[in-house]
């Protein structure tokens, strides 16, 4: 087949080629800044009063070095590194030493999936149908309303929001929990947690759905009322076209298309999480996750993260690559 | 001969609002036209003389900015005019493709990108033709493409696969799908190469014989209008400056800017500069006063510089609006 020799081969060869690179990238750039990481534990360990003699720092820093996969030559890391990567170690997590950090990713991911891809979708789904269809009605009253009323709404930052709700929905009116879901609780699968995760998770949901549908809202609006211009959807007005025929199959098809570039692309980012909204809610997700390993030096945990990011993003992108062309006719894979 | 279109002292100005003024671009400005059943009526002038505009206005298209602002556009249905500009919304969409269609111009864009032609085409006569069998549409789709000498196999391509040409003629097939009594084409062969250009005019030409219908077609080539137009009007400026049969038009040209057209066409064996009429269009904005073409108008009288000349009939059936009749006729 043409398609796979001309197109699938050199294509799956570019996505193996970026994760490499990206994922050397990672390696090398921390190594570059020429900051220790283990000698960074030692001087925190030290400064906390723990006063230790200088062999037990000797016999420390070996197994921090070993922990860390900082051990040997540059060439030898290196190596230590892809043998974690594909048996999907990434050694024991410092502020939660000993886990494991492939423990961590596997109880706080199912979270930020739960919140972040959900949300995120319903937010696609719900701001490019209100949005195509204000765009369309563009001169109507409603339609004007409703983007006054968006674009208050939009830049609203996420905490500030989230805020609001807290204070709106979990102290006046207490309906909602303010957050305190248990940090690292691991998710089950049975009815009475899909409930706990659903009233905890409900006002950062909220808050996520609102503000990034208005700005798919506002971005699907302004795409359907140049669409809306275009000769295609002119004509076919003119011609007597059924207008639900001309909103759906005319003007929202192709506006969707770089909607769903974009949508893609966002859910690639799912292990960065939704740091703001997680602190506000105080909800176990990646972002939070993330946001401790930086800040306390969990060294692991940070290379950890990041090599899955850079795994799903670039499928997200390859993904969409090999779908599009069902979405748009004019893309032809060469 | 009674008329199947006709428009009387049609204004129809685009109103536009910039930074706060308001500027009007007369458009069309008093055109007075009678289409004829069964002829190709060909309309001719310099691009931005509203050639396009007047189009729209005839087939009852005028949306903001374009506003109407006096005259008529009278469609005959069943022996009877009916006001095309004040029809009901749901009468208008009803008569439109069936009684009257429409090619616009640059019609390469008028199909859904994302959609195969046979969606296209089965959205228009779903949309005419309700409670019909969508196997029996179809073949209704398949047959008039082939009656036209189209492969009905261009049903399954997507619009950017076709040539600009092909493009063109599956956009006439379209309009014509639903037998209309009138084409309005505007700039069907503009664009295209001379092999695609003759190719149109064809089909053009068997749309005409299928359906022996009417057929406006807009295009500043004079050359196509010699070869396809029974009749033909020249439009300057928003106004129609003279009519007649083309063969009269071209023999006798009686307006100096009718002269200026058919003289820039080139002609084999004639090597001698082609001259266009110098200077430029006027600005549909600020129309000067008096005739709108005295400004570029080699035998300009005093009184062109003042007052309108009023569109009246030379000969039989040749119109022209000029001064300059009553001098030259009985001396030419
Ligand atoms: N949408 C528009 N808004 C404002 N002015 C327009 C618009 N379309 C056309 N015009 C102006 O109206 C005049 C006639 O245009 P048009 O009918 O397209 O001429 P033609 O088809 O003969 O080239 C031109 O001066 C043009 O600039
Ligand atoms: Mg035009």
């Amino acid at each position: 087949m043409r398609f796979v020799r001309d197109y699938l081969i050199p294509r799956l060869i570019q996505y193996v080629l970026v994760i490499f690179f990206g994922i050397t990238a990672v390696f090398l750039i921390p190594r570059l800044t020429g900051q220790d990481p283990v000698l960074e534990v030692i001087a925190q360990i030290q400064t906390q009063g723990a006063s230790l003699d200088p062999v037990a720092v000797k016999s420390l820093m070996e197994s921090l070095r070993e922990l860390y996969g900082l051990k040997g030559t540059l060439g030898e890391q290196y190596l230590t590194m892809w043998k974690r990567i594909f048996s999907l170690d990434f050694g024991p997590s410092l502020f939660q030493f000993p886990a494991p950090v492939s423990m961590l990713l596997r109880i706080y991911l199912p979270w930020t999936i739960g919140l972040f891809a959900t949300s995120t979708i319903l937010a696609w789904i719900l701001g490019n149908i209100l949005g195509g269809v204000a765009g369309y009605f563009s001169q109507k009253r409603w339609s004007k309303v409703l983007d006054a009323v968006i674009m208050l709404i939009r830049p609203i930052p996420h905490y500030i929001f989230g805020v609001i709700l807290l204070i709106l929905f979990a102290y006046l009116w207490a309906i909602f929990p303010a957050g305190g879901l248990m940090l690292g609780r691991k998710a089950v699968f049975n009815l009475r947690f899909v409930m706990t995760v659903l009233r905890y998770s409900f006002l950062p949901a909220l808050t996520l759905v609102i503000l990034g549908g208005a700005a798919w809202f506002q971005q699907m609006k302004l795409l359907v009322q140049n669409i809306k211009r275009e000769d295609f959807v002119q004509y076919a007005s003119a011609g007597g076209v059924k207008e639900r025929i001309l909103i759906s199959r005319y003007v929202m098809r192709n506006a969707m298309l770089p909607q769903v570039t974009q949508l893609a692309l966002v859910l690639g980012q799912v292990f960065s999480g939704v740091l703001m909204v997680e602190m506000v809610f105080s909800y176990p997700g990646m972002g939070l996750l993330l946001y401790r390993g930086v800040t306390r030096g969990d060294y692991n945990l940070v290379m950890g993260i990041t090599v899955l990011s850079i795994f799903t993003i670039t499928t997200a992108v390859l993904v969409l690559d090999l779908l599009y062309p069902l979405l748009d006719p004019r893309i032809r894979h060469r | 001969m009674s008329a199947i279109l006709r428009v009387q002292d049609l204004q129809t100005f685009y109103v536009l609002e910039v930074l706060g003024t308001r500027k009007v671009v007369k458009a069309v400005n008093g055109v007075s036209l009678d289409i004829h059943e069964n002829e190709v009526y060909g309309i001719a002038g310099e691009s931005g003389c509203g050639k396009t505009t007047l189009l729209r206005a005839m087939f009852g298209n005028i949306e903001p900015p374009l506003r109407h602002f006096g005259g008529k556009v009278l469609y005959r249905m069943d022996g009877e005019y009916l006001d095309a500009l004040s029809l009901p919304l749901h009468k208008s969409r009803e008569m439109r493709f069936t009684y009257i269609a429409y090619v616009p111009q640059g019609s390469m864009s008028i199909f859904n990108p994302v959609s195969k032609l046979r969606a296209t085409f089965m959205d228009f006569l779903e949309s005419h033709v309700p409670g019909t069998m969508r196997k029996s549409l179809l073949a209704l789709a398949e047959k008039h493409l082939e009656s036209l000498g189209l492969s009905a196999r261009v049903l399954d391509a997507y619009p950017h696969q076709l040539s600009g040409g092909m493009r063109q003629r599956v956009s006439i097939a379209l309009a014509t799908l639903l037998r209309p009594r009138v084409i309005l084409a505007d700039e069907p062969t503009t664009a295209l190469d001379v092999v695609a250009q003759r190719a149109v005019l064809q089909l053009l030409a068997a749309v005409q014989k299928e359906l022996q219908n009417t057929i406006v077609l807009v295009t500043h080539d004079m050359g196509i209008h010699a070869t396809i137009a029974t009749r033909l009007g020249i439009m300057y400026a928003g106004k129609i400056v003279e009519e007649g049969y083309t063969p009269d038009v071209f023999a006798s040209p009686l307006h100096p800017y009718t002269q200026f057209l058919i003289h820039s066409l080139p002609r084999i064996g004639d090597k001698r500069v082609r001259e266009s009429a110098p200077g430029n269009p006027p600005s549909l904005l600020h129309l000067p006063p008096g005739c709108p073409f005295h400004p570029r108008c080699p035998y300009v009288l005093a009184r062109c510089r003042e007052e309108v000349p009023p569109l009246l009939e030379v000969t039989p059936g040749h119109r022209v609006a000029c001064f300059l009749r009553e001098v030259n006729h009985g001396t030419a």
